[in-house]
């Protein structure tokens, strides 16, 4: 008997805890956020660090950072903000940031620049990426632009030339076609990128059209995507890229890309991804632009958001998220903690604490972005829902391409057909 | 506990109400279980059939479309490679698996040495196989550069990389689920020991060889225990998600060789965000494992022998 008088006692005493805790101040609560974002291991460590300064210099607050892939990210940030269990600060990308605010997911930030999110050294022109019906709902990290990135050390490996920073889609041809039979066939001299919707929106806009219009519509034409596979079949008849076999084990991570795993030399990504694909292999990476059009084509590619900063509209403490976020993007000591991985920073305040400090492969990337500033487009409209999957589906078409399932003009008729049934839904 | 001792109405009211009492202590005890049965499978399962009829993106309020995400199945395309892809996975699948759990219980069942260090790393794949971990192993194994390759070099035979060769890459999953034999060989083992060494030696002394006795004793009283297991399994491989899942990168690739019925039922909801279709999916494959599991019962008897 007295055992279970203990256990009751044990038990009201618990009871008496959880009522404590249900019961503390809402100020103290609030001194815990959770911030999510997606990247790899390098991401996470830097992030990290740039918490544990903060959470330093502000005692009593915790911030528990939530590192997720990016395959797996965007279906947690949905199901959490369902729930109604979104983080406090969440990292945004363009592809989603119009979907999300739309749909009133994420709060308005225009309210907070008075107070907490001032965003020193920040410019008109950094603004309008995370603005959507003349209101601000998410701060641009760092820009960046899509990329070639090439394995420079295996070029001279081969006493290869290096890619000219200019090249056209033909010397692209020209050039790979020349590695492969250089290496005996042992490496690529370039991924088959027809899977890349982001090389495909470059080649789309050279010829002065677009993936998407304003209101969402399909902007490009069938023969584009004919053409497109085309050009990447005949590559790879030439020997040029990789085998389809091959290609399809990359799973758009660095330690399954084609050049990370040494089967290509040049692959298609984003210039801030410079940090996380040579942190995953021992050779020298450079950047190239993606090929430019023939003479008197428009630019395609253009300076984006390389990812954002949002907070979700039932955000519990909304001063604090922005009082953070305004610490990691424009503090000089959080500044050098992140670096460029997160794209070249906007604020002139944090460009200027991390510039002497700047090592190679982060110049490459300042360098890179400076070069294209003066080769670019504008920044196309955000793209509309059953973009994703539109994405998902190039890559497939262009699989039955090159494993010869379909001819290219079956491909392409397919492909469009797809395309206007997924923005339909 | 002197109420029971007593005769008469009072004893009977009390011993009714005691039964009450009985039947609330027993439910009480139940609750947890009953909670979580309420909570976590009734609720969300019929809030599944609601939100089948309905266009719910997660983020907007559900909308009802009646049978609208019923009628788009029929005419996806890629909703019917999954059913193809998943279909053929189960007939390769499940019967290799069994004949292979089943070869191997009769060699454990001959009662060598080390029996039960045998039976435990042959169960080892099972407790493994579903997971992450050997998903990758199997990625590693039959990638480009994997041991399969290496193996078939020594040979001067060039492999391709068959995982991501929409020619192989199915029949590598279907590899790796035979694999996991371990639990119907488990099964396979105990039926064996329940066949009365008798009816052996009477077979024997009658002059029967190896194969007679196998396709006239072993086969005939083990039928309980094969259907068991190719219920079982057969439910079991129609689920299949995790080595396909990561084997190809949650895509189903290459081209769509291995998009498992789940497979594309998690892009439906979590990648394109149509979680009514993707409820829909669920029901359908539910409808279609009930219509093949009660075929089987069905064929039962036919074939399945009760020895009683």
């Amino acid at each position: 008997m007295t055992s279970i008088k203990m256990t009751r006692r044990a038990f009201a005493a618990g009871l008496g805890a959880l009522g404590a805790a249900a019961s503390l101040p809402a100020s103290a609560q609030a001194a815990r956020l959770r911030m999510m974002w997606w990247g790899g291991p390098d991401r996470a460590r830097r992030t990290n660090e740039i918490i544990q300064a903060y959470i330093k210099a502000n005692p009593g607050l915790q911030i528990d950072g939530e590192s997720v892939g990016w395959g797996d990210y965007w279906p947690r940030v949905a199901t959490q903000t369902a729930g109604g269990n979104a983080p406090d600060i969440l990292q945004m990308d363009y592809r989603y940031l119009a979907e999300y605010a739309k749909r009133g997911a994420l709060l308005p930030l225009d309210g907070l620049r008075a107070g907490p999110l001032k965003l020193a050294g920040y410019n008109a022109p950094d603004f309008p990426c995370g603005t959507i019906g003349g209101k601000l709902y998410a701060v641009p990290c760092g820009w960046n632009s899509t990329a070639m990135q090439y394995n420079v050390t295996a070029l001279e490996r081969l006493g290869a030339p290096k890619p000219k920073p200019d090249q056209t889609w033909a010397d692209l041809a020209e050039w790979s076609a020349q590695v492969t039979s250089m290496s005996g066939g042992k490496i690529a001299g370039v991924e088959n990128c027809g899977w890349n919707e982001q090389v495909l929106e470059v080649w789309v806009r050279q010829r002065g059209r677009a993936l998407y219009t304003e209101d969402g519509q399909m902007a490009f034409t069938r023969d584009d995507v004919a053409e497109w596979l085309d050009f990447w079949f005949q590559l790879q008849q030439k020997k040029a890229t990789t085998t389809p076999d091959v290609q399809a084990s990359s799973k758009y991570t660095p330690e399954t890309s084609m050049m990370v795993t040494g089967k290509a030399v040049m692959v298609s990504l984003n210039s801030n991804q410079i940090v996380a694909y040579q942190a995953a292999m021992q050779d020298k990476v450079e950047l190239a632009m993606f090929p430019q059009g023939p003479a008197g084509s428009k630019p395609g590619q253009y300076l984006k958001p390389a990812m954002l900063m949002s907070i979700p509209a039932r955000a519990k403490n909304a001063e604090a998220s922005a009082k953070f976020i305004d610490y990691m993007l424009t503090d000089p000591a959080a500044a050098e903690l992140g670096g460029v991985e997160r794209g070249v920073p906007p604020s002139t305040v944090s460009r200027a604490a991390i510039a002497p400090k700047l090592d190679e492969l982060a110049m490459k990337q300042v360098k890179y972005v400076e070069y294209v500033s003066g080769r670019v487009g504008p920044l196309p409209p955000p793209p509309p829902q059953g973009a994703g999957e539109i994405e998902k589906g190039l890559i497939r078409i262009n699989e039955q391409v090159s494993f010869g399932r379909m001819t290219v003009p079956k491909a392409a008729d397919q492909f469009i057909a797809e395309v206007k049934a997924a923005l339909l839904k | 506990m002197t109420a029971l001792a007593e005769p008469g109405a009072p004893a009977l009211t009390q011993r009714a109400s005691r039964r009450i009492s009985d039947g609330l202590a027993g439910y009480l005890f139940l609750a947890p279980w009953l909670a979580g049965f309420f909570l976590l499978t009734l609720g969300p399962t019929l809030a599944s059939l609601y939100l089948s009829f309905t266009r719910y993106d997660l983020l907007n309020d559900p909308v009802w479309v009646g049978m609208r995400n019923y009628e788009r199945m029929t005419i996806d395309p890629r909703f019917w490679s999954a059913v193809e892809v998943t279909l053929t996975y189960v007939l390769w699948a499940v019967p290799l698996k069994l004949m292979f759990a089943l070869a191997l219980a009769m060699v454990l069942d001959k009662g060598i040495r080390g029996l039960t260090v045998y039976r435990a790393i042959f169960f080892l794949p099972s407790l493994l196989g579903g997971s992450v971990a050997i998903a990758v192993l199997w990625r590693q194994i039959f990638g480009a550069d994997g041991m399969v390759n290496k193996f078939l070099g020594l040979f001067g035979y060039a492999g391709t990389s068959w995982i991501s060769d929409p020619d192989t890459a199915l029949g590598a999953l279907i590899v790796l689920g035979v694999w996991q034999f371990g639990s119907p060989m488990i099964v396979f083992l105990a039926g064996l020991r329940q066949i009365p060494a008798d009816m052996y030696e009477a077979a024997q002394m009658d002059g029967a060889g190896k194969v007679r006795v196998f396709i006239r004793i072993t086969l005939p009283l083990l039928t309980p225990v094969i259907f068991f297991n190719l219920v079982l399994q057969t439910i079991n491989a129609f689920k299949a998600f995790t080595p396909a899942f990561i084997i190809s990168g949650g895509t189903g690739g290459p081209i769509d060789s291995t998009l498992f019925y789940t497979v594309y039922l998690y892009q439906e909801a979590f990648g394109f965000f149509r979680m009514g279709y993707a409820a829909a999916m669920a029901w359908a494959l539910l409808v279609a494992i009930g219509f093949f599991t009660a075929l089987q019962f069905m064929s039962a008897k036919l074939w399945v022998h009760y020895e009683e």
